[in-house]
């Protein structure tokens, strides 16, 4: 299967959309890290007596895993729900970076890979937006 | 005691472990979680697997983490490994998107499952004897992994009609032998069923499921090490994405953990992927199959409630 004087076999996505796609992920991956950082130093501070086993034992972010509660706790400037954007933004990235794939083969007419990829999408989104929340 | 009291406890004791480290200050728990994580970020994308493999074990048995949220830590760590490590192969054009694109319609819907199942079975306390036969099941593939070793480009194999229509093909430039490889998928059919299983693997416990997902890309699909390595890297996080969306929509990610192991685990797999172009297969074999062996151990040992 090896040669090295085949001409290799010509690329099935062009190369704009290897560049997009890392692109996307190098972005999801700076605005996620950024924000949990940010917002893990911001807590470390407000909250300078917490201990490991209390850390470990509750978990902060429960009544910010609605999207009332989270804008609530965005507007307030509480770090956890800086911290519950930040997951949310890397959990995200992935099917942006399947979003990418879409546009591509859409664009390239390959309707089976089109299919492919938009029930990707819709498959991540239900568990993130519907069947999370349901076994909660 | 502001937002942390305020959110209720979701662990149980039922499913927490005796921990090796102290209780010790937050600060210090993140930076050693930081350090923890930038060894599994490493291991984790140098082998395909994702650092699940070294951090899922390492918040359980060192620092007392309840299993459901060790393995939440562990999908948002593959989730760091694999976009952080994805990009550095998708530059350098290792990863196959259009194949691992393809294969996502079976590993996705199986983390999906996987993930579910977790919750409910956290909930039951039969997490450990899945445990037991997930340990099972990795030791009993590396044989397989092993009779192929040296090989260093893919087999010769026969395309099936579906990786015909679809264009299952690529190439891509050795930079450890100058050479361009071609390559051509051959047997989708099994290659999908394997990574229904490696989906619903990752979902259920956390780990990338990268054994899986290397071996249905290199054995059945016939690609070369390095482009199954890379492409099962770009497929990690979208199928962590199913699990890791329902584990934390269901209150099982603890940003408290979560967060230093995002950060030190993106550190970690950025070193990694900046080593594995220049590798031969033959390095990531060798960090391969020890990666794969430990964590067959672990898990064994973890099901069994043995230290």
């Amino acid at each position: 299967m090896s040669d090295a004087a085949a001409e290799p076999i010509d690329p099935t996505l062009p190369p704009a959309a290897y560049a997009r796609m890392a692109q996307v992920l190098r972005a999801g991956l700076y605005a996620s890290l950024l924000l949990l950082i940010g917002a893990l130093v911001a807590y470390l501070l407000i909250h300078p007596s917490v201990m490991s086993a209390q850390a470990i034992a509750s978990n902060p972010i429960l009544q910010f895993l609605s999207l009332s509660g989270l804008a609530t706790g965005l507007a307030a400037g509480d770090p956890a729900a800086y911290l519950t954007l930040g997951l949310l933004v890397l959990v995200a990235t992935p099917i942006l970076r399947v979003a990418s794939g879409f546009y591509y083969f859409r664009r390239g007419g390959e309707r089976t890979l089109t299919a492919i990829t938009f029930t990707v999408i819709v498959l991540l989104l239900l568990g993130l937006l519907v069947i999370g929340p349901l076994v909660r | 005691m502001g937002s942390h009291a305020r959110g209720a406890a979701r662990t149980s004791s039922a499913f927490s472990h005796a921990a090796a480290v102290p209780n010790v200050d937050l600060g210090l728990l993140v930076i050693l979680l930081v350090l923890l994580s930038v060894t599994a970020g490493l291991v984790g994308s140098l082998s395909g697997l994702g650092g699940g493999v070294v951090v899922i074990p390492a918040l359980v048995v060192l620092f007392g983490v309840p299993i459901p949220e060790a393995i939440g830590t562990g999908a948002i760590t593959i989730l760091a490994t694999s976009t952080t490590t994805g990009a550095a192969y998708i530059r350098d054009r290792l990863s196959d998107l259009r194949i691992g694109m393809f294969l996502e319609i079976a590993t996705v819907p199986g983390a999906i499952l996987g993930a579910t199942a977790t919750v409910f079975l956290a909930r039951a306390s039969l997490t450990d004897a899945l445990l037991v036969a997930l340990g099972i099941v990795l030791l009993a593939i590396i044989p397989g992994s092993l009779s192929r070793w040296n090989e260093e480009t893919p087999r010769p194999s026969t395309p099936d009609a579906r990786s015909r229509a679809l264009r299952l093909s690529g190439w891509y430039v050795d930079r450890a032998t100058g050479r361009t490889v071609t390559y051509q998928a051959a047997e989708t059919s099994p290659a999908l069923g394997v990574m229904f299983g490696a989906g619903l693997v990752s979902g259920m416990f956390g780990i990338g499921g990268g054994v899986f997902k290397v071996l249905a890309l290199e054995r059945y699909l016939g690609l070369p090490m390095k482009v199954a390595t890379a492409t099962s890297n770009f497929m990690i996080g979208v199928t962590a994405c199913a699990g890791a969306g329902i584990l934390f929509a269901a209150g099982y990610v603890n940003p408290l953990l979560a967060a230093p192991v995002a950060v030190g685990t993106a550190a970690g797999a950025y070193v990694g992927s900046q080593v594995l172009p220049g590798l031969r297969n033959r390095t990531v074999r060798w960090i391969f199959i020890p990666v794969v062996a430990a964590l067959a151990i672990e898990t064994i040992l973890r099901g069994l409630g043995l230290p």
